[in-house]
């Protein structure tokens, strides 16, 4: 009886233990960020001030949306790889439809369609022909870039912005950023399908177990595909919005948003559901990644450092993440 | 010349696997180790092939105490291992498969390719010359059988006096079965010992010298396979301590009402399992029962998922359809409660909550918008219906006892109660769980079909089947036997229909 009780106790204590270091996990990464945030504000002079976190809302608000969408797709254990190419598609397509004389809520009716037509395409070869969402969103995201480069020439598209595009990516309303505004909308939206609706429990259902699902009458493939369609379609409205703020359009703006948009998702599953995307976490990793580049593009360190900081900072997140609970990736 | 295992204990936290066995292993005999699922072999071939390192017990070869430390060390003793799953690379010939690790080779690591064909061949034709296979084929180009003798042919390189195979024809066709029943009846007369284990009795019996059967981690018995029937080796493998017969349950008298036809299949040919005719009417609970491998389990999922569906006429409610899926079967009403419940049916990391608003979630929604007060609502009403005990409908899962968990699984098809289903099916229903959850497990099945449910109950355990079916449907190796009504329930009759005696 002896020999029995002990290994229980010990397991007992290894859950309390467990459930201890979880709790920690949930807020370390919150007291990291406000750490990391009051380091800047000491040392760094022009990082407290209106304008400067303004800034970084600003900069934020892309990466937020693409992370949004990206953590729908974690939520289906499906990963898209071709986010970033999918920013830059729509980032020239709607300039270029500006430009043709397109009017405004048709052009961004268009982004819509690419990113619901790169979606499509990239659940259909994840679903209906079985081959792994990484490695299917690696090749479309490949073909992607192809196609940014070809159809621009490689060149930037610029000049004859209508003005009511360009106050999408640089104006504000009540001395608020419009790109703020946007990135509250989405990534509402986000939360409210994720954790309020039947649809986002089944996204987590497919993700969580995906047998389990089927046999309980869920549509495995709808669920799975549609977690791909909006990864493409929340990228393909952070395209449209990047190019308002940089007032063009340019194909190979969207690249960085593939790693740090994982980033976001990796560094939100430290937290909420450990071990689960969520896009409260998605959200606080997006603004952990704002503070970052916004501080150390202050301090002046260059853009190679900072690569160097984020891929360290992503080996830590998936570190922590996958020590204590199971993570599930793949 | 033996191997004997003497008084071998293998403690695993929680479980004991195997419970002081004593077998010993001639050099010159096929010797047959079967058992249900859970009944040790695994493990006592794994000690057997060094693999596993008994918790206490002794290993003695030819009369000398020794120590397998690892399965290498078990090879350089003479004990080789040919699991169940196959070990072959896949993409290489068979003649580098044979001898895979031990490549002749020319110096410098270049493998020499014409000595390496030749010792091959070699090796092939010394074990068995009859024998005709294409060395220089892809290995997984062959025939099934033929892999297996390639895997058999490496197993013995070295000097081996005692080869383990496990379930060496579980993925063989029929007809290839029998040319590897030959090979493993030719190696003894030469000296080389075979322990055999399977799922498939007549193989076992037909092949084996002698028989030695383990139940619940503990030896039965080892005896001449000449002196023993197969209901005999059946009902070693099942019997319970202290029980000769099955208990009738007070519940059932076959007064329940049996309604209309629900469901009727026939010509089914799913997966490997055949089923002439099966039809289930509304109120009516009927077990199947059948010994591992049997089929019995594939059968009852199939009949939701139309897994392995390859042939057959449907009939539901009076509609024919072309196959069952799950999602058509759920809008038809059919539940269906898998076995393995972590595993199919629940989300570990989810709440009890989640996890019960799984099937019908509308239940706790305005219009596709959940509500997190109506799914409480709705989560505490089934989990009091199941006496679901839990801190909150917040825990997780994964935190709850096995029964609980099973009821969690159960209960997420009531959750909301939605109006009854036609047919519900339930694969192993109280599988791992404590005696008064499955006495609560029982009353709901009852209840359920009172209210005109039909009810289709899988089982590997016996007692549960005679307790609450109305007609028990025994499956042998992929088939359906003749169904056995309640009047003709006993533990001696499903041995000897689950052994495929036609009585």
């Amino acid at each position: 009886m002896t020999a029995q009780a002990r290994p229980l106790v010990e397991a007992k204590e290894a859950s309390s233990r467990k459930s201890r270091d979880q709790w920690l996990l949930k807020y370390s990464t919150l007291l990291a960020l406000f750490l990391l945030f009051a380091g800047f504000a000491l040392t760094v002079d022009r990082f407290l001030t209106a304008s400067n976190l303004l800034n970084i809302v600003q900069q934020i608000s892309m990466l937020t949306i693409v992370g949004a969408g990206l953590t729908f797709g974690f939520a289906a254990r499906e990963m898209d790889l071709s986010v970033g190419y999918t920013v830059g598609l729509s980032g020239i397509l709607v300039p270029l439809m500006l430009i043709s004389g397109v009017p405004l809520p048709i052009a961004l009716l268009g982004a819509v369609a690419a990113g619901f037509a790169v979606g499509a395409i990239n659940s259909m070869l994840v679903t209906l022909i079985g081959i792994p969402s990484l490695i299917a969103t690696l090749a479309t995201g490949s073909i992607l870039y192809g196609i940014n480069f070809m159809s621009t020439g490689g060149r930037a598209i610029y000049g004859g912005l209508p003005d009511g595009f360009l106050f999408l990516g640089q104006g504000q309303i009540l001395g608020i950023p419009v790109l703020a505004y946007a990135m509250v909308l989405f990534v509402l939206v986000a939360w409210f399908l994720m954790e309020r609706t039947i649809f986002g429990r089944y996204i987590y259902a497919v993700g969580g177990n995906l047998k389990a699902a089927e046999l309980s009458g869920v549509n495995g493939r709808f669920y799975r595909s549609a977690a791909l369609v909006v990864c493409s379609l929340f990228a393909a409205m952070a395209g449209a919005l990047l190019a308002a703020r940089l007032g063009s359009g340019q194909p190979n703006a969207g690249e960085r948003y593939l790693l740090d948009g994982l980033a976001t998702v990796f560094i939100g599953m430290t937290m909420i559901r450990p071990g689960t995307a969520t896009v409260t976490g998605t959200f606080f990793g997006a603004l952990f990644i704002g503070v970052i580049n916004n501080g150390l593009n202050l301090v002046g360190m260059d853009t190679y450092v900072q690569s160097i900081v984020k891929g360290l900072i992503i080996l830590v997140a998936v570190a922590i993440v996958s020590r204590t609970t199971k993570l599930k990736l793949l | 010349m033996t191997v004997r295992l003497a008084d071998i204990v293998m403690q695993y936290p929680g479980t004991r696997a195997l419970d002081h066995v004593d077998v010993d292993f001639l050099f010159s005999e096929v010797h047959g180790l079967i058992g249900e699922n859970g009944a040790g072999k695994t493990t006592l071939v794994s000690i057997l092939g060094g693999s596993k390192q008994p918790t206490s017990g002794t290993i003695a070869i030819a009369g000398v105490e020794t120590v397998l430390a690892s399965a290498g060390d078990a090879l350089a003793k003479g004990i080789a291992h040919v699991s169940q799953e196959g070990s072959l690379v896949p993409g290489l010939s068979a003649a580098q498969n044979i001898l895979l690790g031990d490549e002749p080779r020319l110096g410098l690591g270049i493998i020499d390719t014409r000595a390496l064909r030749r010792r091959a061949a070699e090796l092939l034709d010394r074990w068995f010359p009859q024998v005709a296979i294409d060395l220089d084929a892809a290995v997984d180009t062959l025939p099934m059988a033929d892999q297996k003798v390639i895997e058999i042919v490496r197993a013995l390189r070295g000097e081996i006096r005692l080869l383990i195979l496990d379930e060496p024809t579980a993925t063989l066709p029929a007809r290839e079965k029998e040319n590897l029943w030959r090979i493993i009846r030719s190696l003894p007369p030469r000296g080389v010992g075979v322990v055999l284990v399977s799922h498939f009795l007549s193989e076992v019996k037909a092949l084996s010298d002698r028989i030695t059967v383990l139940r619940d981690g503990r030896h039965v018995t080892t005896l001449p396979s000449a002196e023993v029937s197969e209901a005999q080796l059946v009902d070693f493998m099942l019997q319970r301590a202290g029980k000769t017969a099955v208990a009738i349950g007070e519940n059932g008298d076959g007064a329940r009402a049996a309604g209309e036809t629900v469901m009727e299949i026939a010509d089914w040919h799913v997966g490997g399992v055949r089923v002439d005719r099966f039809a289930i009417r509304a109120g009516e609970i009927v077990g199947l029962i059948g010994l591992t491998g049997a089929g019995h389990f594939g059968f009852a999922r199939s009949l939701y998922t139309g897994e392995g569906f390859l042939s057959g006429s449907t009939v539901f409610a009076g509609q024919p359809l072309a196959r069952p899926d799950a999602r058509s079967m759920k809008a038809r009403g059919v539940a269906f409660i898998p076995d393995h419940r972590m595993e199919n049916s629940l989300i570990g990391e989810w709440s009890v909550r989640e996890n019960l608003a799984m099937v019908h979630p509308h239940a706790g929604a305005h219009a596709g918008v959940l509500s997190m007060g109506l799914e409480e609502k709705a989560a505490r009403a089934a989990m009091a219906l199941f006496n679901v005990k839990a801190h909150s409908p917040e825990q997780r899962i994964q935190d709850l006892s096995g029964g609980n968990k099973q009821k969690v699984s159960i209960g997420k098809w009531l959750y909301g109660a939605p109006e009854r289903y036609r047919l519900m099916i339930f694969v192993e229903p109280t599988e791992g769980v404590d005696i008064g959850a499955k006495r609560e497990i029982h009353r709901h099945i009852h209840r359920l079909a009172a209210e005109g449910t039909a009810i289709i109950v899988a089982s590997s355990d016996l007692m549960e089947v005679a307790d609450i079916a109305d007609r028990v449907v025994p499956f042998v190796q992929g088939q359906a036997a003749r169904a056995l009504s309640r009047a003709e329930f006993s533990e001696s009759r499903f041995i000897a229909a689950m052994a495929g005696d036609p009585k």
